[in-house]
């Protein structure tokens, strides 16, 4: 009895040590296996704001009032009138010459306006451009490096037959799904021994799948990686 | 081959099944021998403090006869006594046979005697060091066990270096380390075995050399009482 007691307490004390230390390992061995892609590197573009400057807008001048004198004498009237007439034709002439200006005014405002604008749109649109070069930019090194990937992996597949000579090269043709499967493989130019050419297949199909490509965007997998041409040649051979 | 997730499960998973035969023994190992440790502390633990108690009452002028039945019926009643009662038990029992019986020889009675305790000692001996075999065979095979794992891991990770082209650290850095962890899971086992079998095997020595002593105690007490007659 007393020795079942002691042996049950050894089981519970060992069963929770283990479990205790498998548990901190578990917990403790957090993988560190964070995958570097390529970070391109680019200059950030900031667009500057074209404030157009507010011209203050001109005040029109008042309208000089006219003054209205009564004469008795005739000679006054007259004078008065040939006055009056004078002064609403200098009147007039300073209108016309107030909405000339007024209008001229106007005119090289919405010039301005006009430049300012074909400028910012030019602005903009080489921006675009510098934004889609880029982005191409961008893209290109991503693929690139996805390339250098696959190429990577298939090497590492590649079994070289005896026959491998340096000079052999045989271009496949690997056809691909988003999911990073290889669906079909083709030899577009053959290196003229089977076997060689054998072994380049196989490699492609051990490689199997690529499932890094699933981190692809769709537009860029699509344009480099629908079908993925690779060439194999045994460079490192000495034959 | 790709996708490594270098996590301490993953790796185990992915080891070959030599490797994870050998981890699985090891595991194993550990926790038996735990369970030993456990047991063995608790057993001699409580070894040692009956012979302290059982001594103090010995000596403290009790009638033996009284001692001896009331340890009787306590023996019945947990089924089978343990440690140095067992002795003085055994001891007094074939005493009172022998002295009972007429024109019995004190030498003859004496040796009586002395073969029963003789008897019960090594049998309680046998207890105290059950299971203590197992933790000096763990303590002492275990890191080999953990090292064939780990050189087998190692020998699959080096034969598939040779099968690659480019051979890179990173294609035998897995296997390798997955490997190790035999060697870690046999240290892990082998440690805590070595330092309980030492500890107890130092103790049981102790405990045999205080029942001893009290035997030899106990037996001149029985001495005396059969030459004074």
């Amino acid at each position: 009895m007393k020795d079942l007691t002691s042996y049950s307490a050894g089981i519970l004390c060992s069963t929770v040590i283990h479990v205790a230390v498998v548990a901190a390992l578990l917990i403790n061995w957090a993988p560190e296996s964070k995958k570097v892609m390529v970070q391109p590197k680019y200059i950030e573009a900031k667009l500057v704001e074209l404030a157009p400057k507010k011209k203050p807008v001109a005040k029109k001048p008042a309208k000089p009032t006219v003054d209205a004198a009564k004469k008795k004498r005739e000679q006054d009237k007259r004078r008065a009138a040939d006055r009056k007439k004078a002064e609403a034709k200098r009147l007039a002439t300073l209108k016309e010459k107030q909405r000339k200006e007024r209008e001229e005014k106007e005119k090289r405002q919405r010039e301005a306006a006009e430049q300012r604008k074909r400028i910012e749109a030019e602005l903009e649109q080489a921006f675009a451009e510098e934004q889609a070069q880029i982005n191409a930019r961008e893209d290109e090194q991503v693929a690139n490096s996805y390339m250098q990937m696959i190429r990577q992996r298939l090497t590492d597949n590649w079994n070289r037959p005896p026959s491998a000579r340096r000079d052999m090269e045989t271009l496949i043709e690997i056809r691909l799904v988003p999911t990073g499967r290889i669906v079909g493989v083709n030899v577009l130019q053959s290196s003229g021994d089977q076997a060689f050419d054998r072994s380049v297949e196989q490699a492609a199909f051990k490689a199997e799948q690529f499932e890094e490509l699933q981190q692809l965007e769709t537009r860029l997998f699509e344009k480099h990686f629908r079908t993925v041409k690779v060439a194999f040649s045994p460079e490192d051979l000495r034959l | 081959m790709n996708e490594e997730n270098l996590s301490i499960l993953s790796l185990i998973l992915n080891a070959s099944v030599l490797v994870q035969m050998v981890m699985g023994i090891l595991l194993i190992a550990s926790v038996v021998s735990w369970v030993m440790i456990v047991q063995r502390s608790l057993f001699l633990g409580a070894a040692q403090r009956g012979f302290r108690e059982f001594e103090d009452t010995f000596w403290s002028g009790i009638d033996l006869n009284n001692l001896y039945h009331d340890l009787t019926a306590q023996a019945k009643e947990d089924g089978g006594g343990d440690g140095i009662e067992n002795v003085f038990r055994a001891g007094f029992r074939e005493f009172n046979r022998l002295a009972q019986t007429d024109k019995a020889d004190p030498d003859a009675v004496m040796e009586g005697t002395d073969r029963a305790m003789r008897v019960a000692l090594s049998r309680e001996d046998e207890k105290l060091s059950t299971n203590l075999p197992f933790l000096a065979s763990v303590a002492s095979v275990s890191p080999y066990i953990g090292l064939f794992g780990t050189v087998w891991g190692i020998m699959n990770s080096f034969r598939g270096l040779a099968m690659v082209q480019q051979a890179t650290l990173a294609t035998v850095a897995p296997g390798i380390s997955e490997a190790l962890i035999a060697t870690a899971m046999g240290l892990f086992a082998a440690i805590p075995a070595v330092i309980a079998y030492n500890r107890y095997a130092a103790q049981v020595e102790v405990i045999n050399g205080n029942y001893e002593t009290f035997a030899d105690e106990f037996s001149s007490i029985l001495h005396r009482q059969v030459h004074s007659r």
